[in-house]
């Protein structure tokens, strides 16, 4: 697969699998013993999670192995751009104004430690 | 009426263990999950970057095999996971929007891991980025204090 595709698809891929998690253990309180964890086995937002995620880290690493850090790295801080919009769409979650700020201020400084 | 200071005090007392209550352990959690992911990321790199040049010819499926059964990138996932599982508890307790980018501390961790770690060189530039995603970080905090998420 061509790298940059699989970048993108890496992007939007884990971009999803974070809105998915929050989707399955949003309204449940971990109490933190295993029996908590255990229960998440039964939710389908968590399995969407958990496959999401595995695809998108075997395209990374794919994209990594065949492209510079440089350029990779400072695309993957898009995802936070893509995963607050879809928690706005799919999760009601309502973000203030200073957040948006606080995203963009994150993605320029990524941009900065990645591009040389 | 007297029962007003009565009302005060356990209230102060509350706010005060809050602070080492479940109520803080998110942060701890998130926190934890940033540098095990940090490390974990690292392992895995340095044995897909091996495992790159040596399998520049197969097919997809051939590839990745191999590079998950690399030594350093298998225990690189291995303490991934246990950062999943601080990451899944801390997600649990607050919105997503706000936690997710805070995992750009990540770069931070791993850039100064390799300054004091492995003595390599960071440039002006990079460091100008590790301030302003540091600031980023801090903004996301006011934020949340603005909005209780």
């Amino acid at each position: 697969m061509n790298p940059l595709a699989a970048l993108w698809l890496s992007i939007a891929l884990g971009a999803c699998a974070q809105v998915f998690l929050k989707r399955g253990v949003g309204h449940q309180q971990i109490a933190g013993g295993p029996g908590s964890y255990l229960a998440l086995v039964r939710s389908g937002w968590v399995w969407a999670w958990g496959v999401c995620f595995v695809f998108a880290t075997g395209l990374w690493m794919m994209a990594i192995s065949a492209m510079q850090v440089s350029y990779a790295f400072p695309l993957l801080s898009i995802g936070y751009l893509v995963v607050a919009v879809l928690s706005v769409v799919f999760l009601k979650e309502r973000i203030p104004a200073s957040r948006w700020a606080a995203i963009g201020v994150i993605t320029l400084g990524v941009a900065l430690i990645f591009s040389s | 009426m007297s029962t007003g200071s009565m009302v005060e005090k356990p209230e102060l007392l509350m706010e005060r263990t809050n602070l080492v209550t479940p109520s803080a352990l998110w942060q701890w959690a998130a926190l934890g999950a940033i540098v095990l992911g940090s490390f974990g990321h690292l392992l895995i790199k340095m044995g897909v970057t091996a495992a790159a040049r040596q399998t520049l010819n197969s097919s997809v499926l051939s590839r990745l095999g191999h590079y998950i059964l690399q030594p350093a990138a298998m225990t690189g996932l291995l303490i991934y996971g246990v950062g999943t599982l601080l990451w899944i508890y801390a997600v649990s307790q607050r919105s997503i929007s706000f936690l997710y980018p805070l995992t750009a501390l990540t770069y931070v961790v791993v850039a100064l891991g390799g300054r004091f770690i492995f003595g390599e060189v960071i440039s002006r530039q990079r460091w100008l980025g590790i301030a302003v995603v540091m600031v980023g970080v801090a903004m996301l905090q006011l934020s949340a204090r603005e909005q209780k998420a």
